[in-house]
Parts: C-alpha cells; structure tokens; sequence
C-alpha cells in the first residue's frame, strides 16, 4: 500500500512538473503582451509586473493591427470550406462502402494517396493556374484548394465509420422504396453523425490554421487569414515586443474557445474516429 | 433469363465530385511538377527542357544536401522523441486518477494552435534579450547567455523542441485510444503468472498496440517530411542553412529566387522519398478487413 502510494506522488510530480515547463511559452507570451514599450526601455524583467498593464495592446493589434479583419476572412473560409468539403467526401465514402461500384479497394487507395502528397508539390502549378485563371487573392480559390487537400483524410474516417453501419439498414429502407439518394440523405448521414461532428472540427482547426497554400494563394492584405495576417503582423511591427506578443496571444483565442467548447470531442472523438 | 450485370452508373455518380475536386487539386498539380521539373524558367513565359539536369544538379548542391540531412535528422528525432513521450503520457493519464482529465486536456492544447503561431510563441523563449530562458537563467543567478536561434549549434534544437512541444498531444490521444483496447483480463491472467509491470507493458500491451504504433509512426514521418510552418516561423532555414529542410529550401528556391525548374524538383523528390516510406503503410491502410 505505502509503494503505491509512493508511486502516485512520484507520478504527480512527473505531471505537475511536466505541465510547468509546458505552460511557460503561453506565460512567456502573455507576460511579454501585457507590457508596454516604455517597460522593454526602461530593461523591465520577463518576471516582474508592468507598470501598468497595457491593454490597449490587444486592442490595437485586433484593429490597427487587422488581426480581426484577418478572423473575419479566415472564419468565412473555414465556414464554406468545412461542410462543403465533409459533404462531398461523405458522399464518395458511402459510394465506395455501400453502393455497387467495382474497385472499391483500389479507388480508396488512390484517394489516400493524396494524405503523403506534400503540399509543396502542387504550389507551383496552383500558382500558375491560378495566375492565369485569376483566383490568386480570391475567397473561393482558396477553398477549392482546400477542400482537395482535405479530401483523402475525410474519406479515411468517414468510410471507417460508414462501414461499421449494418447492412440490414439498407436492406429496410431499399423495401420501404427509398432510393441511393434517399438512404444516403435520410438514413446514413445522420447515422454518421458523431464521425461528421468530430471530423468537422478536426477540419476547421486545419483550416484555419492553414499557412503554406494561403501565402501562395493570397497576398493581399484585403484578403489574408489569420496565419499569413500574423506573418505580416509581425513583418510590420518586428522591434515592437509587446504588440507582437499581444497579436500573437488574440490570434489563438477562436481556436482555445472551439477547443474549450468542443474539448470533449478532442479527446473522445477523435481517437475514436482516427481509430474506425 | 438471366439479367446481365449492369453497371450501376448512378453509383459512380456520388464519386464524382470528389474525384473531380481530387484529380484538379493533387493529381493534376503532381503531374504538371513533374513536367515542370524538367524545365529551367521563372515559371512566366517558355520554359527550357532540361531534362533530369534538375535531379543531377540537386546531388551536387551542398545546400540540398544539408536541407536532406536536416530533415532526415528531423524525422528521426521526431519519431523517436514524441512517440517515447507520447507514450510515456498516455501510460500515465489511462488509469482513472483526479486530475486525469484536466491533464489531458492540457497536453493536447499546442495541437490546436496554428503551428505558425507556435513559432511566434516561441520566439519569445529564446529571444536574447527579453526571452525567457536567458531571462530565468539571470533570475536564479547565472550569467549565461546564449543567442538560441540564431546560433548555428542551436537552432535546430530550439525549432525542434517547438515542434515537440506542439506535437506530443495528438499521438498521446492515440495511444490512450489503443490503450483502451488492450483486454484486462489478459493483463490480470499475466499477473497472476508473475509477470512484472514491466514486462506486462513490453510483452503484452506493445504488440497488442502495434497498429497504433503503426498508425503514429507513419503519421509522424508524414508530418515531419513536410515540416515547414514552424520551421518557416521561427528560423526561416536560418542561420547559415543550420534548419534548412527540404520544404523551406523548395520554397525559397521557387519563390524568393525564381528557380521554379529546380525547387519544383526538390518538390518532387520529397514525393518520391514519401512514397518510399509510406507506400507499406497505405497497403497496410487499404486492404479489406
């Protein structure tokens, strides 16, 4: 009894220990935020209290600063992008798990082929094509590509969980007179529900989250999301430590709310979901 | 009479749009780079066929090289350190404790952050001046300073430990799923034979886990191949190429210097060298259970 005992303190401490050194970055960050550029002047310590604390520093950066413009774009993106795409990767996973098609091994692989393609390989085409179709700096651009590049992961965890629906459903609801179109619409998208919640937050964070194929898609301010803004952010303003840290701390608040909202998903759901 | 097989092509219907999306975004951009590959230009205008000259001049380019090594480095680091932490993690939050909640809500948060964001914060570690480490080190009396980022023994080591830091929280979620389905009764029955703790976890538990392991290891030199946010937000490749990874060196080579020709190349041999790996574990992914 006492080992066990032992034991537990010992694991505690590993924990605790653990998540201090975990918390210092986001400390780090919010300690910096908080101070004003007269406090960096005057050799003010990371640990000590500011002077006064300079709120305003996130309130500048949010307008001045066009982080909540930035918001703004991203979250249009991530709101057409995310159904938009589940929709269509659902409608290719039930094809490919329950309708009468040939193949459906090989068509699968081909579509998960797409998970190890790195993005690096398709920015110069997009560029080019883009170009000369004029969808560099458009909205709609943007979520086309994304919505490709999400494709291969959607069908991989909508077809897990596809599959595990019995049979028989299909069997009734063919008797009763409901078509492909009907059964998949009434009857299997809704029975995927818990795949579809956990994939569409999945999903948005990816999105929004989303640097490399939005600096080459966007490059004007007009139009940026939230990670390119913040690269410009900080590009604008590099020698002002307090506004940057600032920036940088309202920039992840959406996703830390999706995250505290959701949490339960995070942690339930997604394993579940990765695991069918 | 026996009715002919029809194809059903309303079936095929539902694959439609997806395989439309699919084929423009991935399939048609991969094979257009290979095309493009084996042409030298800025991308506007005529491109000069050049053959395999690309791949040829990649082999004698040190800084390739230095970005392969960097990455090979990188992938192997990577696996290494946060499937041993993962693990250890999960090990640790499966049993029912108080707090176990909290703790694994807390270690998956960095996963939810833009990875640019998490260069950002990171940044603020190491800076010299205001950052934290020196800051802390000056605080409990040793003077000791140390650039961090820009110094070429560190910064690979600074935008790595960032990396960790971020990473860790996703294949912990894994392993306590596949901790999960490990039968208890198994793990009792070999107990009462007296096996250890020890060797219950490395006889049993590990090889019952094996397509999580799978799954996490191949998720994570798929990601790590392709690192490029943190990398990008933090050091740029920077300082003297000391983090310069495949993807940064693709991307500066295509975009800051114009060698669309040659960065397209390098785009192209990180597909193959994927393909290289990965390929097992698609088969392994696709076959019909």
């Amino acid at each position: 009894m006492n080992s066990r005992k032992k034991k537990r303190i010992i694991k505690y401490v590993l924990l605790i220990s653990l998540a201090i050194i975990w918390v210092i970055p986001i400390f780090t960050l919010f300690a910096t935020a908080v101070k004003s550029k007269s406090d960096f002047y005057s050799g003010i310590s990371l640990f000590e209290l500011p002077e006064s604390f300079a709120w305003s520093n996130f309130v500048n950066a949010l307008t001045e600063g066009r982080i909540l413009h930035y918001m703004k774009n991203d979250l249009l993106v991530s709101c057409i992008k995310v159904p938009l795409g589940i929709f269509v990767e659902a409608l290719a996973a039930y094809a490919i798990t329950r309708l009468n098609i040939k193949h459906r091994t090989a068509i699968f692989a081909f579509f998960l082929i797409g998970m190890m393609i790195p993005m690096q390989i398709a920015l110069v085409p997009i560029n080019i094509v883009f170009n000369s179709l004029h969808l560099t700096n458009t909205f709609s651009g943007l979520t086309y590509v994304y919505i490709g590049f999400g494709i291969s992961f959607g069908i991989l965890v909508l077809r897990g969980f596809f599959m595990e629906i019995p049979r028989e459903i299909d069997e009734a609801a063919r008797i009763d007179g409901a078509n492909k179109w009907r059964l998949f619409i009434s009857i299997i998208l809704p029975m995927a529900k818990p795949a579809v919640a956990t994939l569409m937050i999945t999903d948005f964070l990816a999105t929004w989250n989303e640097y490399l194929l939005a600096t080459i898609i966007i490059t004007d301010n007009q139009y940026k999301t939230v990670p390119v803004g913040l690269m410009t952010f900080v590009g604008e303003h590099g020698m002002d430590y307090g506004y940057l840290c600032a920036g940088v701390c309202v920039s992840i608040i959406p996703v830390l709310i999706v995250y505290l909202v959701f949490q339960r998903h995070f942690v339930e759901g997604m394993a579940g979901a990765v695991k069918a | 009479m026996v009715k002919k097989r029809k194809i059903d092509w309303g079936a095929y219907a539902f694959l439609l749009p997806a395989l439309i999306i699919y084929l423009s975004v991935i399939i048609f951009p991969v094979c257009y780079s290979i095309y493009i590959s084996l042409h030298n230009g800025t991308g506007i205008g005529k491109m000069d066929f050049v053959g395999l000259e690309n791949y040829v001049q990649m082999f004698s380019d040190s800084i390739f090289l230095t970005a392969l090594k960097n990455n090979i480095l990188w992938i192997v680091l990577t696996v290494v350190l946060t499937t041993s932490i993962s693990l250890l993690l999960a090990v640790a939050l499966n049993n029912k404790f108080r707090g176990r909640t909290f703790f694994r809500a807390f270690f998956y948060f960095p996963c939810v952050v833009a990875p640019i964001a998490v260069a950002l914060i990171w940044r603020w570690i190491y800076n010299p001046n205001i950052g934290f480490i020196n800051e802390f080190l000056k605080m409990i009396g040793i003077n000791y300073t140390q650039t961090w980022i820009s110094g070429e023994n560190s910064a690979f080591f600074t935008v790595l430990i960032a990396s960790l830091w971020q990473g860790i929280g996703q294949p912990m979620i894994l392993f306590l799923a596949g901790l999960q389905t490990v039968p208890a009764d198994i793990l009792e029955a070999a107990s009462i034979d007296g096996a250890g703790s020890f060797t219950r976890f490395f006889k049993i538990t590990v090889p019952l886990m094996k397509e999580t392991f799978i799954m996490v290891i191949a998720t994570l030199i798929i990601s790590s191949m392709k690192v490029f946010d943190v990398v990008k937000g933090l050091t740029n490749g920077g300082p003297n190429n000391a983090t310069q990874m495949l993807s940064t060196y693709m991307y500066s080579q295509t975009f800051s210097y114009n060698n669309v020709g040659y960065g397209t190349a390098i785009a192209v041999f990180m597909v193959l060298m994927m393909l290289v790996i990965v390929i097992p574990y698609i088969a392994f992914t696709a076959r019909e259970k």
